[in-house]
């Protein structure tokens, strides 16, 4: 139901009227939208709803007069029309109200109410209970009513995004931020509003020195995951059930190799080192290779990694190797650069990275048509290294669809769901703390913000290869990787239980793990917001790695240096050897040698 | 060593050591009625002083919990040593993870290269069952796996100077102090 098509004038109403009767045929769909949600009200009364909820809130914001309220009886509001005319009858109507563009932009909302919104779900609770008479709390649903309407502003501004008006965008924009200013912004709604307006506001006007993946600050992205990963559970969701799973892979081989797709600082790999070291029957031989992008600054971060890590592994007699492959972008990744063994039993691990290989999705029609995307090559060659495992977490929401307006209305609902469980989070867990203790968790949580806007921002402001948030949910995420010829594996009952018990240690109110399916998904509320699930190579769709690259690739080596990094660079296919750290049994020290 | 009262003034070791002989005090007074008590037959001659005997103590103290631990590491040096014994945390620990402390025998060698049992306790198994209740058991794996992370943090923070550690502080109530 794209508005777009129709280029109808919102101020006329025999357009509205004709946009409403082309729509009929999802009429019936729209009313049961409604009733599913709790509404009694029926597609058609929207608009005059709508036109009632703007009179009303002009009125109320502007009237002082609390006591009549007092005495007033109002009418369920799920049965909204009768809500309406109830609250309106008894504050004085102002009949010439000039119409709104956005008021057809309520109704897109309100007939959307299958996705779950908890910031406006507690809105919604707060009306139900004024069912009887009561005392009217005019601020808070002064707030209330503000946030409400900051919503629909903002995603009317994104409609004229989409439709390519940066004019009314613009001018939408100014109002949202005057909306913003009626709202609380340190928290809930009017926070994640906050951020989505400035990025709308970087779309529409592009600073001249956008960098790629725009939106960020200079801050290096590993301490922003770092933070993330301390400030809420669902970073550590993924490694301990990640982990899990590979352990359970790994029972009874000698010699095995995880590859990691996103290093960092390597926090997944500890609690694997440890738990290697004291499986039954002895540690295996293990075997790292973590890829990551190039440090900027000529610093060997993937490196340095790698010897805490082997430093960790010494201390607990795990005997551990470590190789780093620096990549700008994962698709210029090989599989021979990971050099696995014969008769290594392997592991792949991608936690929030499968998504960045994703392109823009064809219509909805298209199927199987599209070209082929760097995600099916990778899925090829992982399936090629013939792994025991592959540990896919990626974030359960849909922010890959073709249009905009579809996927900013997403990314504001996923995204405000994520803060309010940073917020809640941190709330619940710093009932004993000191205050040095609660300063510390608002920093953080602060940090953590700042890695959310960092997606947020990719989300709205960019297109094309600059674009690589692509959340795609996991039922998508199945269909792809059936293709690619890999079966789940189910995630079992262990990685349940550790997962609930991580919870039940963090503030455990509001966070909920699920199983659907033989994955695990975490979120809020009832709201899935990310999922781990776990996959081996079908037998006989296993793939030989692509020697033909390998060949390619040698002949633009350029002479060997000491100690530098194995770029991958797309531009140029300079390669040059990368350390390797070694772990011997003598413990003798890590070694960089040149492979 | 139980001390026999061979002799008439003999004052019954440790506890009553520091008080000066020729003050008149009520332990003195009760000393005194101890003696006498004793001639009279009335008190067991065997008189057990704990700092005498360290194992015991060390027995004993290991079946308190985590806090009244801590708390006897106050008292005296004795105690002090005894408490920070890690042999008398292992049995503190053994109490709160699934499986009980025969889970965790094999364990010792990584608790020990990760930081030790008292750390163990103090960074993981005590706040979690301040927030889970003294009932509730936290896994062996799970418990050593947290402790892991915290120790390779410690290991990174000091590398690069970055702020503390907190991947633990979630479990954590006080601003810890880094006692490493």
């Amino acid at each position: 139901m794209s508005r777009s098509d129709l280029g109808t004038d919102p101020y006329d109403s025999v357009e509205d009227d004709r946009w409403i009767a082309s729509a009929s045929a999802s009429r019936g769909e729209i009313d049961s939208l409604l009733q599913g949600a709790g509404y009694r009200v029926c597609s058609t009364d929207l608009r005059h709803v709508a036109i009632g909820l703007e009179q009303l809130e002009s009125a109320m914001v502007g009237d002082q007069c609390v006591a009549s309220s007092a005495e007033a009886i109002h009418y369920n509001p799920s049965d909204l029309t009768a809500w309406v005319d109830s609250m309106l009858s008894e504050l004085a109507p102002d009949p010439h109200l000039p119409r709104h563009p956005h008021i057809t932009a309520t109704a897109n909302t309100w007939a959307d109410p299958t996705q779950q919104r908890p910031s406006l779900h507690g809105l919604e609770n707060h009306h139900q209970h004024r069912s009887v008479p009561a005392v009217s709390l005019q601020s808070m649903d002064e707030e209330e009513d503000a946030a409400i309407r900051l919503v629909h502003l903002l995603v009317s501004c994104a409609d004229y995004v989409q439709r390519g008006d940066s004019e009314m965008a613009g001018s939408l924009l100014g109002q949202t931020r005057l909306a913003l200013a009626r709202v609380n912004t340190g928290f809930g709604i009017g926070k994640v509003a906050g951020y989505f307006v400035d990025a709308l506001c970087r779309r529409l006007y592009p600073p001249p020195l956008s960098a790629a993946g725009g939106g960020g600050s200079a801050a290096n992205p590993e301490i922003l995951h770092h933070h993330f990963y301390e400030a809420c559970p669902y970073v550590k969701f993924a490694h301990f059930t990640a982990n899990q799973a590979i352990l359970e892979a790994f029972q009874g081989h000698d010699r095995v190799h995880v590859v990691d797709f996103n290093l960092m600082h390597g926090l997944q790999w500890p609690a694997l080192i440890q738990a290697l070291a004291l499986r039954p029957g002895g540690p295996p031989l293990l075997r790292l290779t973590g890829v990551g992008p190039p440090s900027p600054d000529g610093r060997d971060a993937l490196r340095e990694v790698g010897l805490r890590l082997a430093e960790l592994a010494r201390s607990v007699q795990v005997r551990f190797a470590f190789r780093g492959v620096a990549a700008t972008r994962l698709e210029h990744v090989r599989p021979w650069m990971f050099q696995v063994a014969p008769g290594e039993a392997v592991a792949v691990n991608t936690v929030l990275q499968l998504h960045r290989l994703l392109g823009d999705r064809a219509s909805p029609e298209g199927g199987d048509a599209a070209a082929a995307e760097p995600i099916d090559t990778v899925l090829a060659w992982i399936v090629g290294l013939k792994p025991k495992i592959v540990t896919v977490v990626e974030q359960e929401a849909d922010h890959n669809k073709p249009s905009f307006l579809d996927r900013f209305t997403e990314a504001l609902f996923y995204y405000s769901t994520m803060f309010d469980s940073l917020e809640g989070g941190r709330a619940g867990g710093s009932h004993r703390g000191g205050h040095h203790h609660h300063h510390h968790q608002q920093q953080q949580q602060t940090v953590a913000e700042a890695y959310l806007q960092r997606e947020m921002c990719n989300i709205v402001c960019c297109e094309g290869a600059a674009r690589v948030e692509r959340h795609e949910p996991l039922a998508r995420w199945r269909d792809r990787l059936g293709r690619a010829g890999l079966r789940a594996v189910h995630l079992g009952s262990n990685a349940f239980k550790q997962a609930s018990m991580l919870l039940t240690l963090f503030s455990g109110e509001g966070y909920c793990v699920e199983e659907a399916d033989g994955c695990l998904t975490l979120g809020w509320h009832g709201r899935p917001l990310i999922s781990a699930s776990a996959w081996r190579a079908d037998d006989d769709a296993a793939l030989p790695c692509d020697h033909q690259t390998l060949l390619v690739l040698q002949d633009h080596s350029s002479s060997v240096t000491s100690g530098s990094n194995n770029v991958v660079d797309g531009d140029d296919h300079h390669l040059r050897q990368h350390s390797v750290v070694r772990n011997n049994d003598t413990g003798s020290g890590s070694s960089c040698s040149r492979v | 060593m139980p001390s026999q009262s061979t002799s008439e003034h003999h004052v019954p070791s440790s506890i009553y050591a520091v008080v000066q002989p020729h003050q008149p005090t009520m332990a003195m007074d009760a000393s005194l009625a101890y003696e006498q008590q004793q001639q009279e037959g009335r008190v067991a001659e065997v008189f057990a002083v704990i700092n005498d005997n360290v194992d015991l103590l060390a027995e004993v103290l290991g079946r308190l919990d985590g806090r009244s631990l801590a708390a006897a590491g106050c008292v005296c040096r004795v105690w002090a040593a005894v408490s920070t014994r890690e042999s008398v945390w292992e049995a503190v620990c053994g109490r709160h993870v699934e499986g009980g402390a025969a889970a965790g025998a094999g364990a010792r060698p990584v608790v020990a290269a990760l930081g030790g049992y008292r750390r163990l306790y103090r960074l993981c198994l005590g706040p979690a069952a301040d927030r889970l209740g003294a009932a509730a058991r936290l896994s062996l794996s799970l418990s050593l796996s947290l402790f892991s992370i915290d120790c390779y943090e410690r290991r990174l923070g000091r590398e690069r100077g970055h702020p503390r550690p907190a991947s633990l502080l979630f479990l954590d109530h006080n601003n810890p102090v880094d006692v490493s």
